[in-house]
């Protein structure tokens, strides 16, 4: 039998919390009986840099990275970021969630129209931009915007979002437990909205 | 007792399988990908883990246990292991008492680094047993069995991790148990083993060769290298990360999985490649191995197919299956067309208090700025733009002295922060002192080594197990050397600082400047009042200049972003408007 490999690829800059989302999404994946790898990079994107993380998963992973087109899930906690790494993605089939923000780069002008154009431009079967950030102040913190995606997400994956639920309970800390629970059910019904 | 099955990093396995491997002390130098090895290994129960000033005092400390007994370890990026190159050579001469590894990290591609140099060569230098694994599962068996291969053979073991390997994570499952420790603790006394006289030295090294020849045995032996039989008449050799690669790009062909390369298992590749119709070796950097096996008259190809630079990938290790007509030309591939997107380079954090000094710093167009290595080397990147050499550890100073000797038109100042001036800095101050250089150094004195994730070193005033010291004072130390020009600032106080940094720079002879804002960061996060700016804002950008994250530019204006503004007030100090950038009301 062939052994399928996929992957959700997360992209933003340092500080938004891509690692801890990244960590939950492996471990709600081992728990549903998945092999896993996942690859981060450390080192001077701790200063605002740009991000990546990448959690693959299938019956048996071997590369911890992704190859050129062979992504189907992005999760983009930043639009720049979305553009930076588009070609990871695969175009055939690819759910893209976006967070519709943009953080400045030191010493540079940024038109975010033409942003928005190039990231209208992506032919795929689900592209989902949406301020997160307006949605987790809803529920009382920006912080928690990650996980709102990660619901949004949960609705593609071959997984159930028990999974999510369990990893939720054994990663994160004990007093944002129910916050981030509440995000992720948001996150999931946010699709249908 | 009940498996663990969790998902951890590279360096966080190679902590477990010490621990496992029942190791009881270990030293270290932070650098990138290393770092977080020594945090893992500390956070176990009944372990001694300390940092030490440099990576060859880590070393030495990490050899001195292994001497009185006990297995353990040190951990360093690649180029630490140039600093301790010197204990290494000799170490395969004493050999070792307890169980004794050199955790090595490498950076192909250089995502944290100055070069990168391939350290297997290390192995080779110093005819010691060099072991590699693949993965965070591999890392766990590969570090116990490193122990047990020095005990063998005698010898300090070279385990080489590299970035992709300490920072990816993956599925372990361990029994916590421990092996058993069956060794006598005590300070074993062997003038002819330990003592590197001549006399003793030219015995230990026949000695060595001796032992190189088993080793060369061993490693046909060995189960960490072995093969995998597949259902395509091509074979493929790798270590480290590069199996994982090939292994899911063609898992059909014939597999040579090397987990211990050197010395290279070349009697059981030769009759491997001697099956084979074709036999390529995929291997980052160097061509390591390729070089031993063809050296050996074994059949295969490497670098003719793969790159000898930068980090491999799924892409590139297929390209090099395709040249080597492995796998044939894909089709189509399914990718968006690639969007130009400006660089977003890191930056100095809002409220880093080397910002001013860098700020200062440019203003002066008659300077040679020798940098350092750290948080602060951004300050060489544009707008800030302030510092023209990086070399490597403490080559600010020395490098400084040298330039200062010959005479140009540029003052020559130094600048380096206190964990790299704990590493090797201290020496060339003395140097400074000693040969009378022309010179400014600063010493940026955060209190923390923040670019690698905040460690703890002597100006922090506790260490790695938490106990707290009096910290070592620089001022202090620098006028004990005899230093007469020895200031402290505050590089908030903007203009103060300035005053000095203008005048010590103007005069002749050597000064030493301490900058003692503590990082914004670590060990605490420093969140002060915000700025704002105001309708005076006249737009003239002199703010942006200073290459703040927390300050954007819209509508012909500045504009601060109050979350993450720390309130330090540099962009206030440097704007040439009265009331243009003001504390936000509370």
């Amino acid at each position: 039998m062939k052994n399928e490999i996929e992957s959700v690829l997360f992209v933003g800059v340092g500080g938004d919390g891509i690692i801890t989302a990244s960590n939950v999404l492996a471990e709600a994946f081992m728990l549903a009986g998945f092999d896993v790898k996942k690859s981060e990079i450390h080192g001077m994107s701790q200063r605002g840099g740009s991000v990546s993380a990448s959690v693959r998963f299938g019956k048996k992973v071997y590369s911890p990275t992704d190859k050129l087109g062979g992504v189907k899930f992005l999760i983009a906690t930043e639009k720049i970021e979305a553009l930076r790494w588009i070609q990871y993605i695969n175009s055939n089939n690819a759910v893209l969630v976006i967070n519709d923000r943009i953080v400045p780069i030191i010493n540079q002008t940024i038109d975010e129209k033409n942003i928005d154009k190039a990231i209208k431009n992506f032919k795929t079967n689900t592209l989902i931009v949406r301020k997160f950030f307006e949605e987790a102040e809803k529920i009382g913190s920006v912080k928690i915007s990650n996980t709102i995606m990660l619901g949004v997400l949960s609705n593609y994956l071959p997984m159930e979002r028990e999974f999510l639920i369990k990893a939720i309970d054994s990663i994160v800390p004990e007093e944002i437990k129910s916050i981030n629970m509440e995000a992720l059910s948001v996150g999931a019904e946010l699709v249908y909205v | 007792m009940k498996k663990i099955k969790k998902i951890v990093s590279g360096n966080e396995a190679i902590a477990i399988g010490a621990y496992k491997g029942n190791a009881a002390f270990a030293s270290g130098y932070p650098g990138t990908p290393s770092s977080e090895i020594l945090d893992y290994f500390n956070s176990f129960e009944g372990v001694k883990a300390q940092w030490a000033s440099n990576e060859k005092a880590g070393f030495e400390a990490a050899l001195g246990a292994s001497f009185a007994g006990v297995r353990s370890f040190v951990t360093m990026k690649h180029v630490g292991l140039n600093v301790a190159a010197d204990p290494l050579m000799t170490s395969a001469y004493t050999g070792i008492n307890g169980g004794f590894v050199v955790v090595c990290a490498d950076d192909p591609g250089m995502h944290s680094s100055q070069n990168e140099q391939d350290n297997r060569n290390y192995a080779k230098f110093a005819k010691i047993p060099l072991i590699e694994p693949s993965d965070s599962f591999e890392a766990i068996g590969f570090m116990q069995y490193a122990f047990v291969v020095s005990e063998k053979f005698d010898l300090p073991v070279l385990f080489r991790t590299t970035t992709r390997i300490s920072h990816s994570l993956g599925v372990v499952e361990y029994d916590p148990r421990k092996l058993d420790n069956e060794k006598e603790l005590s300070l074993d006394k062997n003038f002819e083993k330990y003592v590197m006289i001549p006399s003793n030295a030219i015995k230990r090294h026949t000695r060595l060769l001796d032992k190189f020849e088993k080793l060369k045995e061993f490693s046909n032996q060995t189960p960490i290298n072995y093969v995998e039989n597949g259902s395509i008449n091509v074979g493929i050799i790798a270590n480290g990360i590069s199996y994982n690669y090939a292994k899911e790009l063609l898992p059909d062909a014939h597999f040579f999985k090397i987990g211990f390369s050197y010395p290279m298992p070349v009697e059981k590749i030769r009759e491997f490649a001697g099956q084979l119709d074709k036999v390529v070796i995929i291997e980052e950097l160097e061509p390591f191995m390729e070089e031993e096996l063809k050296a050996a008259g074994v059949k295969i190809e490497g670098k003719k197919y793969f790159p000898r630079e930068g980090e491999f990938n799924l892409d590139i290790v297929e390209e090099g299956l395709k040249k080597a007509e492995f796998i044939k030309k894909s089709k189509d591939k399914v990718i968006f067309d690639s969007v130009d997107v400006p660089k977003r380079p890191p930056a100095l954090c809002p409220g880093c208090p080397h910002r001013p000094i860098f700020d200062i710093l440019h203003s002066h167009k008659n300077i040679f700025i020798t940098g350092d290595i750290g948080c602060y080397t951004l300050g060489s990147l544009p707008p800030l733009s302030a510092m023209h050499t990086t070399i490597c550890m403490g080559a600010s100073l020395s490098v400084g002295i040298g330039a200062s000797k010959i005479e140009t038109k540029e003052k020559i100042v130094s600048i380096i922060g206190d964990s790299t001036f704990f590493h090797t800095g201290i020496q060339p101050l003395i140097d400074a002192y000693v040969n009378k250089a022309n010179m400014t150094i600063i010493i940026l004195d955060n209190r923390i080594t923040a670019m690698t994730g905040g460690q703890p070193d002597p100006s922090s005033g506790f260490n790695l197990a938490n106990e707290n010291f009096e910290a070592i004072n620089i001022a202090k130390l620098a006028k004990a050397i005899g230093i007469k020009r020895v200031f402290e600032v505050d590089q908030y106080d903007y203009e103060k600082t300035k005053q000095i940094l203008d005048a010590e720079i103007e005069k002749d002879g050597l000064s030493v400047i301490i900058a003692l804002r503590p990082c914004v960061l670590m060990p605490q996060k420093i969140k002060d009042t915000p700025f704002v700016v105001t309708d005076k804002c006249i737009g003239c950008k002199r703010c942006l200049r200073i290459a703040c994250p927390s300050i954007d530019f819209k509508n012909n204006a500045a504009i601060i972003d109050e979350a993450t503004c720390t309130g330090c007030g540099v962009c206030q100090a440097v704007c040439p408007v009265e009331a243009a950038i003001v504390l936000k009301e509370k």
